[in-house]
């Protein structure tokens, strides 16, 4: 077979794929990019097993049809060198010879057969359900929650995003029992009430790829597996099996004491002065009275303290409470708004941030944080 | 504190009082946890089988343990140290070394304090203590217990060399069962003899344990009383009342065992990466596998999954067990005072 395709446009797709790649692949075919040509269509596919993204590109100047497995890393590290230019691929299929012809030379490899290359999951279709989603906001709900998902062995369901469906709405959640975020969107529906739970890994390729489509994409799962078909792209991942814990149950529902605050200030006043706490615990204080709120950290051990007074608006009793300024630094910096709402009730139950004024009127954001004791 | 339990026992239940009385466990497998200083007069110790203990005092009085007591009354002799200073370093349940060289209440001599640690003791829980002076941890620890019960000793710098050289070897801190044994196949039974010993010597039979050996026979000790020194592993073990040897029998026992051990781990909120597993076989035999992961072994899974993975590398073929023991160590946020991120309960 023999195609002709733009030297920048195919690096493009393939750089796009190629982070479905793990490069501790646990069979060698795996480090290949697989080549289909038919019905004049280029589809390249490239996988670690748990997820595989596909591509498609319409090559020009199309002779033949046929399949071959490509070396991902070399193709990457030789296409990057062109200028753009039209490349002819020409391939034999009975020896694997792959010469790849610019405009002032040829470059060979020898491709894997086809048939190495993992058969892709495929979705039972009595059970399948699907939907269509804004690729903005399935964007959206990947960012605002990827970053709060557990990284933990045991407890797999902890380490994805869990989608919750119904038909008036569409909850994007992710913990790792420290902090919990819960995005939702009544913009989004799905015309059955579902949930899976999407891992980080095929989260993470889809966010990378979502911020370049324009458009919607449709998303189909049954138990095991989902497929995200996207203009251009198409993620088939496996899904975590397993049930997902009642997050609702640890949202405190009466929180009488509520700060309002700019969002930067906190931010920044948080950075520098939890350059003072202690490096194991990160412990910071925030003691909130009247309409101040004093920012303390302390590292004993090394003598050293630093506090900041910030004003602000609240309500509620005079209280103090600790919190490890990585995990508050994390939440402010995920929240848009200029203003944050920190709802709270007592030092040892969970604080409620949320956005001051929302982007849009379809959005309910909500991150939670557990505070950390404080033993003095 | 003098036969700690023994004597709270005898505190709590006025109808022991001036008999010999031991807590542990009753059955012929039990091991005695302390023993009254009557009991002591029919050779019964603590660590001994209760089997033995009965028969050198058929009508000893065995109680059972109760830990909360204990507990409470450790806390308030803590609590009496800390109103002479905050260097005070735990040793157990009932003992602490007190750096009193600057003291909350100005006293100029230890000798006065030690006296004065001992009456608020026996006014506040009526038991008694025995205290030791001395310008080292060493050697304090000796002179305490040198002159039990109600006792004190006082080791003054120059009657150091004096006293550390007719020291019997077993008296020395850090001699146990198995090192005195190796001391008195090298022939040496008193300070004097170890003293004669070289640092090479030491080291090359006992490790680094020799330096310190070394070091003490010379009344040499220079360790701080540190308050926040913190315990290295916490473990948790059974001895059964039979001998065991189905793998549905071990596989129970180490899943008791394991919530033993995660419930003391959860009370002093320290949480290791290294687990030993430690069988002891019905001829005695131990033996111990242990591995250490990268994640803090915090919760009743982690512990089971990887004990159960130890067990894997034991060959209970061997014979039928007597004892299982779980252990973590390389433990981290073992600093009480650290805060504590909390978690969602989900």
């Amino acid at each position: 077979m023999k195609f002709i395709v733009s030297s920048s446009e195919l690096l493009s797709h393939l750089q796009r794929i190629s982070k479905a790649i793990s490069g501790k692949a646990t069979i060698p075919i795996l480090d290949n990019f697989l080549f289909n040509l038919s019905n004049s269509e280029l589809t390249i596919t490239a996988s670690d097993l748990e997820s595989t993204l596909i591509t498609k590109m319409a090559p020009e100047n199309i002779e033949g049809e046929g399949s071959i497995a490509l070396e991902a890393k070399r193709l990457l590290d030789i296409l990057k060198e062109f200028p753009e230019q039209p490349l002819t691929f020409e391939i034999n299929e009975e020896n694997l010879t792959t010469d790849i012809i610019s405009e002032n030379g040829k470059f060979s490899i020898v491709g894997a057969p086809a048939d190495e290359f993992p058969q892709l999951a495929e979705l039972n279709q009595a059970n399948t359900i699907g939907f269509t989603i804004d690729a903005g906001i399935l964007e959206k709900g990947i960012i605002k929650t990827l970053f709060a998902t557990a990284s933990d062995e045991l407890r797999p369901v902890m380490n994805g995003v869990f989608f919750s469906l119904t038909e008036n709405d569409i909850t994007f959640v992710a913990s790792d029992s420290h902090k919990l975020i819960r995005y939702k969107r009544s913009d989004a529906k799905s015309s059955k009430e579902a949930s899976f739970i999407l891992p980080k890994k095929p989260a993470s390729l889809l966010k990378a790829i979502l911020p370049s489509i324009d458009d919607e994409v449709t998303v189909e799962f049954d138990q095991k597996n989902a497929i995200f078909t996207l203009p251009g792209y198409k993620l088939i991942c496996r899904l975590t099996e397993g049930n997902y814990p009642n997050y609702e149950s640890v949202i405190p529902t009466v929180n009488p004491n509520k700060l309002i605050i700019n969002r930067t200030q906190f931010f920044n006043a948080v950075k520098r002065v939890s350059v003072f706490s202690n490096q194991a615990s990160n412990l910071i204080k925030l003691h909130l009275e009247g309409n101040q709120l004093t920012i303390s950290a302390q590292d004993i051990d090394f003598s050293i303290s630093a506090y900041e007074r910030l004003a602000c608006q609240y309500n509620g009793d005079t209280m103090e409470i600790g919190f490890k300024s990585v995990f508050l630094n994390e939440i402010l910096s995920n929240i848009s708004s200029d203003e944050v709402i920190f709802e709270m009730s007592d030092p040892s139950k969970a604080g409620i941030m949320l956005p001051f004024e929302k982007e849009t009127e379809e959005e309910d954001e909500l991150m939670l944080l557990m505070p950390m004791m404080i033993n003095s | 504190m003098d036969a700690f339990f023994a004597s709270v026992e005898q505190r709590d239940n006025p109808q022991y009082m001036g008999k010999p009385l031991v807590v542990g466990g009753s059955a012929d497998r039990g091991v005695i946890a302390a023993a009254s200083y009557e009991a002591r007069k029919y050779g019964v110790r603590s660590a001994m089988p209760s089997k033995i203990a009965r028969r050198k005092c058929p009508f000893l009085i065995f109680a059972k343990p109760n830990f909360e007591a204990y507990k409470a009354v450790s806390k308030q002799i803590m609590e009496i140290f800390f109103r002479f200073t905050d260097l005070v370093e735990p040793l157990s349940i009932d003992e602490a070394f007190l750096d009193v060289t600057e003291n909350k209440l100005n006293i100029p001599s230890a000798t006065i304090i030690a006296k004065k640690i001992k009456e608020i003791i026996k006014e506040e829980t009526d038991l008694t203590a025995s205290a030791g002076v001395s310008y080292n941890k060493f050697l304090a620890k000796i002179a305490s217990d040198y002159n039990k019960p109600d006792g004190f000793y006082l080791i003054k710098p120059e009657d150091a060399t004096e006293f550390i050289e007719n020291l019997p070897i077993e008296k020395f801190f850090g001699v146990g069962k198995v090192t005195l044994k190796k001391m008195h196949n090298l022939r040496i039974f008193k300070g004097i003899d170890l003293k004669a010993q070289s640092k090479q010597f030491l080291f090359s039979k006992f490790g680094k344990s020799g330096l310190y050996y070394y070091d003490i026979a010379r009344g040499i000790d220079n360790r701080v009383v540190n308050p926040d020194r913190t315990r290295k592993s916490i473990g948790a073990e059974n001895t059964f009342h039979e001998d065991i040897f189905t793998a549905d029998e071990i596989n129970d026992k180490i899943e008791e065992i394991a919530e033993k051990l995660l419930e003391r781990c959860k009370r002093g909120q320290s949480f290791g990466k290294t687990l030993t597993l430690k069988v002891k076989f019905s001829d005695f035999k131990q033996i111990t596998r242990s591995k250490t992961v990268d994640y803090k072994l915090d919760n009743y899974n982690k512990i089971i999954n990887l004990a159960k993975e130890l067990t894997l590398l034991v060959d209970f073929s061997y014979n039928s067990i007597r004892l299982i023991g779980l252990q973590i160590s390389k433990l981290d946020n073992v600093d009480l005072f650290l805060p504590i991120q909390l978690q969602f309960d989900f």
